[in-house]
């Protein structure tokens, strides 16, 4: 006998009882689903996560450097991060100023939503370091922080606040009580999900040269700087080579400093979500097991169920391997179909599950691996819980096969 | 040299719960050949021990003591596979309750012994129905065996034991559960196999006047052989 007939007469058996069959797949159904949403909307929020983290700006590092004589020590850490450029790509300064910014009856002191923007003082690289692009005219230049030009480029939000669609290169705004000149905006970060409000506020600033705090109310020069370093793999040796320079800089005693990175604990974040993915999965996991266990009950009630016709088959010529093959096929067509049917119960709850829970624009599919590996695991239940009946009812003596009733 | 016998059974033993006190003595010490081409039938009351003689001649069974030779081979050292053979291609069946699989249709039914010995398509089918036309019953032959009567039911039974063009038919009580009429339908149909084609029927009945049909009458009472005779001869 080959396997094309075992698969027919499997066939048979399960279309013949269509009720029992159902039933018996809405267990590994439901199992193959659940596992694929789970995983799967825990996956689309790292995906979330990870998009996030990297409209911060991937590879940042933090620098804190301050000497008590009010020493400027931007030019000295910026010519030093020029001398490692395959290490470190860009440097700015990081202070912000809260504080009111106004384009003609336009004041951001009556923003409801958003109150006043948060205003960087940067310099040519704060884009880069920060991740922002440009989307009209043009970014903050070397020479603006050496001449104290008062320019300023605004997020995609504060110019919305500001100009509604009016074009604001070359318009002048006041912030702070001073009169800048609008030389370009940042094109938009990020969109949407459930980091939407972050992105909001990212998204609500205006950069202005370093240089210019003197005209706001900030306390002597930056002591907050961003560097950023040209791939994870440098990230180390980046912040081991400033942190050594800027020890140098800021003597024991005379001041204060540290250079840390966020990468750290974006991956500490990231290696929870991994943990919890797995956990849900296993949960998931568990009800798929339970559903194996109930085809293999349901197998065994056909084993005695089917106890004569086993005794026929036998008598007829029905090997013990035909036997086991048979009943094997039968508990894994069973399986395999409750698979495909989990499978697309599976894809149609996720894409649900990503538009209502996650709030994501574009639609969340299981990944590849994930559906394949639902799959294959139901039709692995298939054969594992299939074998003990198979065996059992491979066993009996014909003659006391035909004899049950 | 004497040509060996088609079945060749010596001292053979069925016991249940041996040395027990409820100890059964199914088969109590039967020796017995039969040739090719015979057509003998095994007679006894409920509980002499005629189906489990039966059973260990199909090899649905296994003696607890005793030797059995089958076309010269002995049965005991064979494998699972190798008595499932000698089952699917060397014996066919008839029970007394059909025995037919009640999810498959009548020519499925009787395809089934030849799916066993991997016959394929439009072949199987083929002598399938032939199977069928000799029972008479191929416009019969997709109905399911709950849609059909008794006597059908054995006729259906009857091809599936013929459709492997089985050198040995063994028909456990193959009448007991019809009427006198298709009972004789059915034993006709034996005896036309018996006389045209040569195969070798082992009936066993409990009824006297369907033993006469046989030309050998085995007669079996509490394991044991108790007349051997050829019909002519045996007293009942």
């Amino acid at each position: 006998m080959n396997l094309k007939q075992a698969f027919k007469m499997s066939m048979q058996s399960v279309t013949a009882n269509k009720v029992r069959s159902f039933l018996t797949m809405l267990g590994i159904i439901i199992g193959v689903a659940a596992v694929m949403i789970l995983v799967s909307i825990v996956q689309g929020g790292n995906q979330e996560m990870e998009e996030y983290y990297k409209s911060l700006g991937t590879n940042k590092i933090d620098i804190y450097a301050y000497r008590y004589n009010q020493v400027d020590l931007t030019e000295d850490i910026m010519r030093y991060c020029m001398t490692i450029p395959d290490l470190v790509e860009g440097f700015t300064p990081a202070g912000t100023a809260y504080t009111t910014v106004r384009y003609r009856t336009a004041n951001t002191e009556n923003n409801q939503d958003f109150g006043n923007p948060q205003v960087y003082l940067g310099n040519q690289d704060f884009a880069v370091c920060n991740n922002y692009t440009l989307d009209s005219g043009r970014d903050i230049s070397y020479l603006d922080c050496q001449r104290y030009n008062k320019v300023v480029v605004l997020g995609s939000k504060l110019k919305e606040y500001l100009f509604q669609a009016q074009d604001p290169v070359g318009q002048q705004i006041t912030i702070g009580g001073q009169r800048y000149e609008v030389i370009g905006t940042y094109a938009s970060v990020g969109e949407g999900g459930s980091y939407s409000w972050s992105y909001d506020y990212m998204n609500y600033v205006a950069v202005v040269p370093y240089t210019c705090s003197r005209y706001l109310e900030t306390y002597g020069p930056p002591s907050n700087f961003v560097a950023k370093a040209t791939s994870p793999d440098t990230l180390n040796e980046a912040i081991t080579r400033i942190g050594s320079y800027v020890a140098g800089l800021v003597p024991m005693g005379t001041g204060d400093y540290s250079v840390t990175t966020q990468q750290t604990w974006q991956e500490e974040s990231q290696d929870a979500n991994r943990l919890q993915s797995m956990i849900l999965g296993g949960i998931a996991g568990i009800s798929l097991l339970v559903g194996g266990i109930g085809i293999m009950n349901i197998m065994l009630v056909t084993v005695t169920e089917r106890t004569r016709e086993i005794g026929i088959r036998k008598a007829i010529g029905g090997s013990r391997r035909s036997i086991i093959v048979q009943f094997l096929i039968e508990a894994s067509v069973l399986c395999g179909m409750g698979g495909v049917f989990g499978v697309v119960l599976g894809y149609l709850g996720t894409v649900i599950a990503g538009k209502l829970l996650l709030q994501m624009e574009e639609v969340l599919l299981p990944s590849a691996g994930l559906t394949a590996g639902a799959l294959v695991f139901s039709a692995l239940l298939g054969v594992g819980f299939g074998l003990y009946p198979a065996i059992k009812a491979s066993g009996l003596q014909p003659v006391e096969a035909l004899r049950a009733d | 040299m004497e040509q060996t016998k088609l079945i060749d059974i010596q001292d053979v033993y069925k016991i249940y719960n041996e040395d027990q006190e409820n100890e059964v003595r199914a088969l109590d010490g039967v020796t017995l050949t039969i040739d090719r081409g015979e057509f003998v039938a095994i007679v006894g009351a409920s509980g002499s021990g005629k189906s489990t003689l039966m059973n260990i001649l199909g090899c649905l069974d296994v003696p607890t003591y005793g030797e059995y030779y089958l076309d010269g081979n002995d049965v005991s050292v064979l494998t699972d596979q190798e008595l499932s053979k000698i089952r699917n291609r060397e014996i066919g069946f008839i029970f007394q309750g059909y025995n037919l699989i009640p999810a498959l249709t009548a020519l499925e039914n009787v395809e089934l012994p030849l799916v066993y010995q991997g016959i394929h398509g439009e072949k199987r089918q083929a002598v399938a129905f032939d199977a069928l036309e000799r029972v008479a019953l191929e416009d019969r032959a997709d109905r399911r065996p709950a849609e059909l009567s008794g006597g059908q039911q054995q006729r259906i039974a009857v091809a599936r034991a013929i459709a492997t063009r089985a050198p040995i038919i063994m028909a456990d009580e193959p009448t007991g559960a019809l009427d006198s009429k298709t009972g004789e339908h059915v034993l006709e149909i034996l005896h036309t196999l018996n006389r045209e084609v040569g195969t070798t029927i082992i009936l066993i009945t409990h009824d006297i006047k369907i033993a006469r049909t046989a030309k050998r009458i085995v007669q079996i009472s509490d394991g044991k052989i108790i007349q051997d005779r050829p019909r002519e001869e045996a007293v009942l």
